[in-house]
C-alpha cells in the first residue's frame, strides 16, 4: 500500500520495530493466526531503526517516554528525564510514608509501585468523549465526537502538565506538584478529574447537536 | 495536501502510454508493420542473405553499411525498426470513420478504468454467489489464504501503463480497496488468475549481508569489528569475547564520556537484547555528531559486530528490533524565504 505521509524519511514499506525480548522467545505454536501473518510480513519487509528513546530494558516504558517528551522544553531532554525520575521517587516516598503509618489491615490496599500509580492515574484522567467546533449555517457549535486512543492519552497528559505549570504556587518544584496531581488523579480526585467531568457534562448538554457530525 | 514518498526505483519510469490524445488508427499501425516486413525481405535480398532468417541485428548492420552517417546522436541516424518500437505504445483512435466510438463507456472519459472496475465487481459478485451456493449446500468454505507477505499490488504508474490512460490517486485507491475486498472473501481462490494480473512478487532477498567470521588476536581472544553512523557521527567498535563488560570510548570510560543515562542505555541495548551484558568488552572510536548521535552510532556499530558472535535467528530478531538499520533521519535544510526548515517568517500585515 502506498499511503501519503507527511514527509517521512522512510519508505512507506518500512514497519515499526519491536524492541522487547519476550515476543521473540514465544514458540510458534502459541501464536494466533494474526501474529503468524505479522511475523511473515516482518521477515519480508524492511524495518525502521529503533529511536534513541526505545530500548529493551525493563525500566523503559513507552508511556513514560511520551510523558517526558511532552514535559520537555526547547529540547532539554536531560532536565525532563531528571524531573520525571524525581516525580516517581516523590510518589514512592509519599506512598511509603502512608504505608508505614497505616494500620495492619489497610497495608495491603496501599499501592506503592509508582509505575502502576502513573498508569492508573492517566487512565482515570482520560476523557471518553470530546467536543469539536463545527460551523454550520454561520454559527459554530460544540459537537460531541468520539475520541481515538491516542487523542485520549494526549489530552490526559496535556491537562496534567498544564495544570501543574499554571495553577500552582510559583515556588514549588515540578516533581512535587506532579506527584501531588498524580496521587489525586489515582484516587479520582483533583482538578484534572474535575476538568474531565466538566467536559463530559458539556458533551451531554450538547447532545442535541450530535447529528452534525458527518464522519 | 500530503506528499507521496519515494517509491521503488523500478516504478519511476516515464509514463509513455498515457501522454496526449490518440494519434494513429489501428489500420495505420498494421499497414506500417506490413511495409516493415516487406522492406525487411527486400533488404535481405539486396544484401544477398536469406529473407527468412534475417534478424534485427542484421537489419541494423545493413542500414549502417548502406547509409553511413557521421551524426553523433544515435537517434538521428537512419534506422529501420519494428513500428511498435518507433510509434510509442499509445491508445489507437477509439472511434470509427463515422465518428461513433467503439467502447460503450467512451463518453465517461476514463473508459478503461471504468470497464476494469466493472469487471472486478463482476468477479466479486461471482465469488459471493459461489459462497452463497456453498452455504446453501452446507459445505465448508475453502480457507486457503494467499501468502500476503510476498506480494504487492500494482503501483499507480504500473496501472497507468496497463490501461494506457491516466489514473488519479482517488481512482487508484478505490481500485485497490475493491481488490482487497475481493481477496478478503474466503472463496477468492476461484478468481485467482484474475487477481494475479494485478499483484507482483516482492523479491524476498532483503540484502543478504555477509556476516564476517570471528577474528582471533594474539592472546586467543575472539573479537569482531563493526562500523555505524547516525546523523554526522561515525563510530568503529571492536567487541572482544570473554570480557567483563568494560567499555572504552576514545580512550575514556563510558561513565565519564556519556554522563546521561539515556546514552548508556542505548549502548547496552544490543547486549541486553541478546542477554550478553557482562560477557563482552568493547573498545570504540567515535567522531562527529552530538551526544545522542554518537551513542546511536556506537549502538549500530556494536550490533553489527555482535552479528558474528550470534546465530542467524538471533540476527533476524535483532533486525526486527530495529538494531541493524541505519537511521536515515538527518537535519532538514533551511529553505530560502523561510526562517528555518519549516518555520516561516512572522507574517506582518503591513
Amino acid at each position: 500500500r502506498i499511503m501519503p505521509v507527511r514527509w517521512s524519511r522512510y519508505n512507506p514499506n518500512y514497519l515499526e520495530p519491536e524492541p522487547k525480548k519476550e515476543p521473540y522467545q514465544k514458540p510458534l505454536e502459541e501464536r494466533t493466526e494474526e501474529e503468524r501473518e505479522q511475523m511473515d510480513l516482518k521477515t519480508v519487509r524492511p524495518i525502521k531503526a529503533a529511536p534513541p528513546t526505545m530500548s529493551s530494558s525493563v525500566f523503559n516504558d513507552p508511556l513514560i517516554s511520551k510523558f517526558t517528551n511532552m514535559m520537555m522544553k526547547s529540547g532539554n531532554k536531560v532536565l525532563a528525564r531528571s524531573l520525571m525520575s524525581q516525580t516517581l521517587e516523590a510518589i514512592k516516598r509519599k506512598q511509603l510514608e502512608k504505608y508505614h503509618k497505616a494500620p495492619e489491615n489497610e497495608k495491603e490496599t496501599i499501592e506503592c509501585n509508582p509505575y502502576v500509580i502513573f498508569h492508573q492515574a492517566l487512565k482515570n484522567c482520560q476523557p471518553i468523549i470530546g467536543l469539536s467546533n463545527i460551523t454550520k449555517g454561520g454559527k459554530t457549535y460544540q459537537v460531541p465526537i468520539p475520541l481515538t486512543d491516542n487523542r485520549k492519552r494526549f489530552l490526559a497528559m496535556k491537562w496534567l502538565i498544564t495544570e501543574c505549570r499554571e495553577n500552582k504556587h510559583r515556588r514549588t518544584m515540578m516533581p512535587e506538584k506532579l506527584s501531588q496531581e498524580l496521587l489525586l488523579a489515582f484516587n479520582n480526585e483533583g482538578p484534572v478529574i474535575k476538568k474531565k467531568h466538566v467536559l463530559h457534562k458539556m458533551a451531554e448538554a450538547n447532545r442535541a447537536y450530535a447529528h452534525f457530525r458527518w464522519w | 495536501t500530503f506528499r507521496q514518498i519515494c517509491t521503488t526505483t523500478a516504478v519511476q519510469r516515464k509514463n509513455v502510454g498515457a501522454s496526449g490524445p490518440e494519434k494513429y488508427t489501428e489500420a495505420f499501425i498494421k499497414k506500417q508493420i506490413e511495409e516493415f516486413n516487406l522492406g525487411k525481405r527486400h533488404l535481405a535480398n539486396m544484401m544477398g542473405e536469406d529473407p527468412e532468417t534475417f534478424t534485427q541485428e542484421d537489419i541494423d548492420r545493413a542500414i549502417a553499411y548502406l547509409f553511413p552517417s557521421g551524426l553523433f546522436d544515435e537517434q538521428a541516424r537512419p534506422m529501420m525498426k519494428h513500428p511498435n518500437e518507433i510509434f510509442p505504445e499509445q491508445r489507437k483512435i477509439q472511434w470509427g470513420e463515422d465518428g461513433r466510438p467503439f467502447h460503450f463507456l467512451f463518453y465517461t472519459g476514463k473508459q478503461s478504468y471504468y470497464s476494469l472496475m466493472h469487471e472486478t465487481y463482476e468477479k466479486l459478485l461471482n465469488v459471493q454467489k459461489h459462497q452463497d451456493q456453498l452455504i446453501a449446500q452446507d459445505l465448508p468454505l475453502q480457507k486457503e489464504k494467499r501468502n500476503l507477505a510476498g506480494n504487492r499490488w500494482l503501483t499507480k504508474i504500473e496501472l497507468e501503463e496497463m490501461l494506457l490512460e491516466k489514473v488519479s490517486d482517488d481512482d487508484y485507491s478505490r481500485f485497490i480497496q475493491l481488490l482487497q475486498k475481493l481477496v478478503a472473501l474466503p472463496c477468492a481462490n476461484i478468481e485467482e488468475k484474475y487477481i494475479q494480473k494485478f499483484s507482483k512478487e516482492v523479491p524476498v532477498q532483503l540484502q543478504k549481508v555477509v556476516i564476517e567470521p570471528l577474528q582471533y588476536d594474539e592472546r586467543g581472544v575472539a573479537f569482531s569489528t563493526g562500523e555505524g553512523k547516525r546523523k554526522t557521527a561515525r563510530a568503529t567498535v571492536v567487541v572482544y569475547d570473554n570480557g567483563t563488560g568494560k567499555t572504552t570510548v576514545n580512550g575514556i570510560d563510558i561513565l565519564h564520556y556519556f554522563p546521561v543515562l539515556q546514552d548508556r542505555e542505548q549502548l547496552l541495548f544490543p547486549f541486553q537484547f541478546l542477554g550478553r551484558i557482562g560477557k563482552h568488552d568493547m573498545v570504540c572510536t567515535v567522531s562527529g555528531g552530538g551526544r545522542s548521535a554518537q551513542a546511536g552510532a556506537i549502538r549500530l556499530a556494536s550490533a553489527k559486530a555482535l552479528r558474528s558472535f550470534v546465530t542467524e535467528k538471533e540476527v533476524e530478531f535483532m533486525r526486527q528490533a530495529g538494531l541493524l538499520t541505519v537511521d536515515p533521519r538527518v537535519k532538514e535544510r533551511k529553505k530560502p524565504g523561510q526562517e528555518g526548515p519549516r518555520r516561516k517568517f512572522t507574517w506582518k500585515k503591513r
